[in-house]
């Protein structure tokens, strides 16, 4: 049996080229492959095509589609970032407003103060001139009785405080 | 002395009649194997869905369908050669399948490797290739044949000559020998290991040949299946490099 498939079982009876084509054989050929032709041509083929054809538009449709959404995506990237830019030169220019009013605030608090300082400085130190000048009026005799008695030790005799007070005054406002 | 016997070569090509005996429509294994060669392919693009997105069978008739057009018509004619798809797919289809046989179990015999089928397609694309030459050039596509014009005066009958047998004789029969041949080469080296598995299981020392046929066997079936799908490659291919050939003689 197994023989039998890959050779038949007997030589045909007449010996033949088997270069020489059969008549039977492309009879049946030739029948068989019209027909496949016929049918791609006019009945397999054309649909298969369509849905290829209808596919490769679909594709083509969401292609066309994703590149227009991605065109769409950068252009709103675009106007998002320079709305970003403008938002941030904004914030930067009110920063540096802030910044320089600021500065400007602290100026004029700084010299207010220093005029406050300096006025109070002279209050002080007009406070402090006039006291010393008290204090100088309030020692000025008793520096004078000091000097005529040291006086009057030195000479060891009696001076006279008021015949010697201008002596006194002038060495002192010296 | 130890030896096996083997069939005569017409014991492996030729089959008895299952009807028709005598008579020219004669139906025997090859006829058997067209008509196959045609109903698979029918089967195949009638049972593929046409959906958007394809699976199983869709995915083979629409891979075969873009094979054809990607690698035959495209290399070879171009955008202008997709009207001669259904030629070439039909041509393509009808060879792989009457080819494809020779690997299958209780038919192991290829259509083609019997002249009829492979002479046949070569009378039909030696037809086609005149007819588009003449259709697209008038009588100038063969006096372009005879008398080549971009070949010297001293040269063009010589030439000339050449060319007539390469186009006219030499193309027609070259399609047809060369399936012919490649098929009944494979057919013959299967039968060869194929019977040697069988007649080498025996208690005898032949019997150390049998695992050596067994492995060629299996090694060779793979490389048939590549050949059947090879041969009905070259052959649509050629007929589409003749097709352009006659659209464009000047190339």
């Amino acid at each position: 049996m197994l023989l039998a498939i890959l050779a038949a079982d007997e030589a045909p009876k007449e010996v033949v080229n088997p270069i020489i084509p059969e008549v039977s054989e492309m009879f049946w050929g030739g029948l068989s492959f019209a027909a496949l032709f016929m049918l791609i041509n006019f009945v397999l083929l054309p649909p298969v095509q369509r849905a290829m054809r209808d596919r490769e538009a679909t594709i083509q449709a969401d292609k066309d589609a994703a590149d227009a959404a991605r065109a769409k995506a950068a252009s709103a990237k675009a106007d998002a970032d320079d709305e970003v830019a403008d938002v941030r030169a904004e914030a930067s220019a009110v920063v540096d407003t802030a910044r320089e009013e600021a500065e400007a605030e602290r100026q004029r608090l700084l010299a207010r103060a220093e005029r406050e300082v300096a006025a109070m400085k002279e209050i002080a130190e007009e406070e402090i001139a006039r006291d010393r000048e008290d204090a100088l009026l309030q020692l000025r005799p008793q520096v004078a009785d000091l000097a005529v008695n040291a006086a009057s030790r030195v000479v060891s005799r009696p001076i006279d405080a008021n015949a010697a007070r201008p002596v006194v005054d002038r060495v002192l406002n010296s | 002395m130890i030896a096996v016997d083997f069939p005569s070569i017409q014991n492996l090509v030729e089959w008895k009649n299952i009807f028709g005996d005598g008579t020219f429509f004669a139906f025997n294994k090859i006829g058997l194997i067209s008509v196959l060669a045609l109903l698979i392919p029918v089967a195949l693009f009638l049972f593929a869905k046409k959906d958007a997105v394809p699976r199983g069978l869709q995915n083979v008739t629409e891979g075969a369908v873009e094979f054809v057009e990607n690698q035959v018509i495209m290399p070879t004619i171009g955008p202008d050669g997709m009207r001669f798809l259904p030629l070439l797919l039909s041509i393509f289809l009808f060879i792989f399948f009457g080819n494809i046989f020779e690997v299958i179990p209780t038919f192991n015999m290829p259509a083609n490797a019997r002249m009829a089928n492979p002479l046949l397609l070569a009378i039909l694309v030696w037809a086609v290739f005149i007819f588009v030459g003449v259709k697209n050039h008038g009588a100038k596509y063969f006096i372009e044949i005879i008398w080549p014009p971009s070949v010297p005066v001293g040269l063009r009958p010589l030439v000339g000559l050449i060319e007539t047998l390469s186009v006219f004789i030499l193309r027609p029969f070259g399609l047809a020998v060369r399936l012919f041949a490649n098929m009944l080469a494979g057919h013959i080296l299967l039968v060869t290991f194929g019977w040697l598995c069988v007649v080498l299981f025996v208690p005898n020392a032949l019997a150390a040949i049998l695992p050596f046929s067994f492995a060629m066997l299996v090694l060779l079936t793979g490389f048939e299946i590549f050949v059947s799908f090879l041969q009905a490659f070259v052959f649509a291919l050629l007929t589409a490099v003749y097709i352009d050939s006659s659209l464009h003689p000047a190339h």
